[in-house]
């Protein structure tokens, strides 16, 4: 067909994508210009021609096959799910099995009383006698069982 | 009054609940992101058929185009997280299978120009001409789409099949609207041209 000036918009014209002013400059060039009306109409067909016979039906087969699909990818997010959950709770009872373990050895050193470390350095303290060693332990064997001595 | 109609008259009035309206594209991503996969489910029931159709077109081959469908909506699946609804699900869903497309040529490397394994989806059982020699008008669309370039290929099946507007198009293939336009119209005068015997007829 001879091209004129709007040949070149009638395709997106034919889509809606022309609008505003150059909208109704084409649609007054469209009621002078038959050339222009039968190639629109000819885009009007081809647009139906491949919106129909271009389409492929699904197969149910084919259907089944994506859910299955689905099926398949939400078991795998629920497994990496739980490793992560798992690999989390390893790491929370790690770090309290840490805190724990240092927490009784703190208590450990603050319960070490006088009398041992007085023995482990192998003199009295501060000149006491064994009898100041013994009323020590004393003491420290009463504190031990929830009273005081003496 | 007829008895049939003073009874009809005395019995009480049923109604029943108006249908709940489905939930849309935008809803159904939110609950599968959720961890409802019946929802994901839904999407699948809802786009399958256009992401085939288009996939059918753009590779011409159906086993490669069930392939690419598949990997369109685990890929979806797993990316529900980044989807920011900036777009409609349906364009989000394009520009994955578009993507895939390119990838799956890639991969394959496949001499495309002829539908391969469609005949049946185009009415012709086993791909030959019918008894009366009447050519499949589909067949005859499906190949003609075949035989455009890759480039040409994707704006008619986006805009025809899919229904994409002109920026949906350019953000599922990220070109720049007027690029789209031009390309569109250049394909439509080759597709024309091959299937003129179908365009001129009368009343078609």
């Amino acid at each position: 067909m001879d091209t004129c000036k709007y040949t070149h918009r009638l395709s997106a014209y034919h889509d809606g994508e022309v609008r505003g002013d150059e909208r109704v400059a084409l649609e007054t060039h469209l009621r002078t210009c038959p050339a222009c009306r039968e190639e629109l109409e000819r885009l009007r067909r081809l647009s139906r021609l491949v919106a129909t016979a271009g389409r492929v039906d699904l197969p149910d087969a084919t259907r089944a096959r994506l859910h299955r699909a689905v099926d398949e990818a939400a078991s795998a997010d629920l497994g990496r799910m739980a490793k992560a959950l798992l690999a989390l709770a390893a790491s929370v009872l790690l770090v309290c099995g840490l805190w724990l373990w240092q927490a009784n050895g703190a208590e450990r050193t603050d319960s070490i009383p006088v009398w041992e470390t007085v023995a482990a350095q192998g003199r009295s303290a501060a000149g006491g006698t064994r009898e100041q060693l013994a009323q020590w332990i004393l003491c420290d064997l009463e504190r031990t069982n929830g009273h005081d001595a003496d | 009054m007829p008895a049939a109609t003073k009874e009809m008259k005395n019995e009480p009035r049923v109604s029943h609940p108006p249908e709940p309206p489905l939930p849309s594209d935008d809803a159904l991503v939110a609950r599968a992101r959720g961890g409802d996969a019946s929802a994901f489910h839904l999407l699948v029931d809802r786009h399958a058929a256009g992401l085939y159709a288009a996939a059918a077109s753009l590779l011409g081959n159906a086993a490669d185009a069930e392939d690419v469908v598949q990997e369109t909506f685990a890929g979806a699946y797993r990316g529900l997280a980044r989807f920011e609804g900036r777009s409609s699900v349906k364009t989000w869903l394009t520009a994955i299978l578009v993507r895939r497309v390119a990838m799956h040529r890639r991969r394959t490397r496949r001499k495309e120009g002829r539908v391969v394994g469609l005949e049946a989806a185009a009415g012709l059982a086993d791909g030959k001409r019918s008894a009366t020699g009447a050519v499949n008008v589909r067949l005859d669309v499906l190949n003609a789409i075949a035989a455009l370039g890759p480039e040409h290929r994707e704006v008619v099946v986006l805009r025809d099949l899919q229904g994409l507007a002109y920026d949906e198009m350019a953000e599922v293939l990220g070109l720049p609207r007027g690029t789209v336009e031009s390309r569109l119209f250049r394909a439509r005068r080759r597709l024309r041209e091959q299937l003129k015997d179908y365009l001129d007829r009368p009343g078609q």
